[in-house]
């Protein structure tokens, strides 16, 4: 055993696995549970204090401490990057707590954490998507009483809805909302996806993968299980389109999957490339295979 | 002085038999509703019914329950006595103190409709006048934006807001547009009953005219039942096909709104009219 290894052990012996201890693990698994039962529905739970600020996904991570196992494969990406600030602290967290394996490819994850972004590869059965919320209500700027939005849910009264869309067609001349945008889970709670792309809105509709929501500050988990009808919701005459910048990565040359805009010289020019870092490294390996 | 007596009784006579015929095909009924505030009475033992197209006016001092009234039988606050019937569209009886929350507050969006004094507590007012009315409309299913918004400038028409204020928020309306909004907002989906607490009763004169008209007019091209509480006399006359004098909770007079305002027979109602008389 190396210098390394036994540090490590140390480590596991100061915290418990994965940081949580086994009651308040339980208490979220309950919470989980009932989530996957109810899909869409925001189910209550105690969220604990983590040992980093709100905003930061502690929702998302006490649901990841909750559902990690010592063989899984960890990978946290944010705004689909593996290595913005964010992203490595919860990692190196995981490491440290749960001395799990990481990877960024997303295929050899078996449970990925995220902020506001799905993956550009398919993913698969038996993996498990947590996303960080930051506002769990898909109503709360509409109607701000936390009481009446819970009768509005239970009643399905979800007029004030697409009042929101409305007024957004009434303003823009189309429906501006591209982060955030309002999904009909299971054909009956209207669920917020977290701030993702309305890009990624399709591949939340019939997912091989758990998807498990967690939001900290505010105390909700929320839950889509497998193969689950997600639908965003639209008008006749002005359906759901996802969107996304008309442009080519000009890392890998991709032109189907979400892109970041960045600025590449002083003088403003701008350009163009994958938000998820790995899809864009697999796919600047196929296409070297290609050529070669 | 026989004479006026011996009209007066067959009036009452006619009114009766009236009432009895009409109640086969009741629109609402109201038996014997109490509520307490604690020791506090809001109404006590009130009944009433109301046919398809009638508007009932009520009446009575500031405190004399008819918030109470009016927001027991639209099923906002819950009874402690009595009953409340819709007969719905299907010509089902409904009784508002036994049906579930979920399947009232269907009823209370597609059959009723509530008009408030403040139309601050009607109206959502970061919302578009636009999506201020069509929202009872996406409510019962609407998802056609372009046949929303065509709905939507009609009603402006109607109520008489320019439609070129269709996207304008009604915290740029004035007093009496947004009342209107309001009005245009509730009848959208055609209840086939509206009630209404004071709805003239902030603004001034001149405005509360012409929105009174306004009022009359849809409630008769659209045949709407309203339920109308005011303590301002002018009104009910006005608006009113029968109406009911309250006091202290009770309702101590009761009949068709000129029958009562010409001739009142209880002392309060007397006293009611004539303080109006007199101004
Ligand atoms: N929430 C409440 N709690 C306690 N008492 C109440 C409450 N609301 C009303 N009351 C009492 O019930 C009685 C009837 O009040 P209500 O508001 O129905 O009268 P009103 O006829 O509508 O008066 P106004 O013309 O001033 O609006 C009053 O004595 C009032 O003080
Ligand atoms: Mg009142
Ligand atoms: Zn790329």
């Amino acid at each position: 055993m190396n210098e390394m290894s036994k540090n490590e052990n140390l480590d596991i012996q100061i915290y418990n696995f994965a940081y949580l201890d086994e009651n308040t693990k339980r208490m979220i698994r309950r919470a989980l549970l009932k989530a996957l039962c109810i899909p869409g529905y925001q189910v209550p739970f105690s969220s604990r204090e983590m040992p980093m600020p709100y905003g930061w996904g502690t929702g998302g991570i006490q649901v990841t401490s909750a559902c990690l196992i010592p063989k899984d494969i960890l990978k946290v990406i944010d705004q689909g990057a593996d290595d913005t600030t964010n992203a490595v602290s919860i990692r190196k967290f995981f490491q440290k707590t749960a001395n799990v394996a990481v990877t960024e490819k997303t295929s050899d994850a078996s449970l990925i954490q995220t902020r506001h972004r799905i993956p550009e590869t398919k993913l698969k059965e038996k993996q498990i998507l947590v996303y960080q919320v930051p506002i769990p209500e898909p109503l709360r700027f509409l109607e701000p009483r936390e009481t009446e939005t819970r009768k509005m849910h239970a009643l399905s009264e979800y007029g004030l809805m697409y009042v929101k869309l409305y007024e957004d067609i009434a303003k823009h001349g189309h429906i501006e909302t591209a982060y955030a945008y309002p999904v009909k889970t299971n054909g009956n709670y209207v669920t917020d996806p977290s701030p993702i792309p309305k890009f990624d809105n399709p591949k939340m509709n019939n997912s091989p993968a758990i998807q498990l929501f967690g939001a900290g500050r505010e105390q909700r988990i929320y839950a889509i299980p497998p193969y689950t009808n997600v639908k965003s919701l639209d008008f006749e005459d002005y359906p759901f389109e996802a969107m996304k910048a008309n442009f080519k990565c000009s890392i890998c040359g991709s032109s189907d999957s979400y892109l970041d805009e960045i600025i590449v010289s002083d003088d403003g020019k701008r350009s163009y490339i994958c938000s998820d870092t790995d899809y864009c490294k697999e796919q600047t390996k196929l296409n070297s295979k290609k050529e070669d | 002085m026989f004479r006026h007596r011996l009209l007066q009784r067959t009036n009452q006579i006619k009114f009766k038999k009236r009432r009895l015929i009409m109640k086969q095909n009741f629109l609402f009924q109201a038996s014997n509703i109490s509520k307490y505030y604690g020791q506090n009475v809001g109404c006590k033992n009130v009944s009433l019914d109301i046919n398809p197209g009638e508007v009932l006016g009520i009446v009575g001092e500031s405190g004399s329950g008819k918030s109470t009234l009016l927001n027991c039988i639209y099923g906002n606050l819950e009874v402690d006595e009595g009953d409340i019937f819709l007969n719905d569209k299907s010509k089902t009886i409904l009784n508002f103190t036994k049906i579930s929350e979920p399947k009232l507050r269907l009823i209370q969006r597609s059959d009723l409709a509530f008009v408030h004094q403040n139309p601050r507590d009607g109206l959502r007012m970061n919302i578009s006048a636009g999506g201020n009315i069509g929202e009872r409309l996406m409510a019962i299913g609407h998802r056609n934006y372009g046949e929303i918004r065509q709905i939507a400038a009609n009603w402006l028409e109607k109520v008489e807001i320019d439609v070129s204020r269709i996207d304008d928020k009604p915290s740029t309306f004035s007093g009496g547009m947004q009342q209107r909004l309001q009005i245009a907002r509730n009848l959208v989906t055609r209840p086939r009953l509206i009630f209404m607490d004071e709805p003239t009763g902030g603004l001034d004169v001149s405005v509360q005219a012409k929105i009174l008209d306004l009022l009359r007019n849809l409630v008769r091209e659209l045949g709407i039942a309203a339920v109308i509480v005011t303590h301002d006399l002018a009104v009910v006359r006005l608006l009113a096909d029968r109406i009911i004098v309250m006091q202290n909770g009770n309702v101590i007079e009761a009949g068709l709104c000129d029958q009562v305002l010409d001739d009142p027979q209880h002392k309060y109602s007397q006293l009611l009219v004539s303080s109006v008389l007199q101004v």
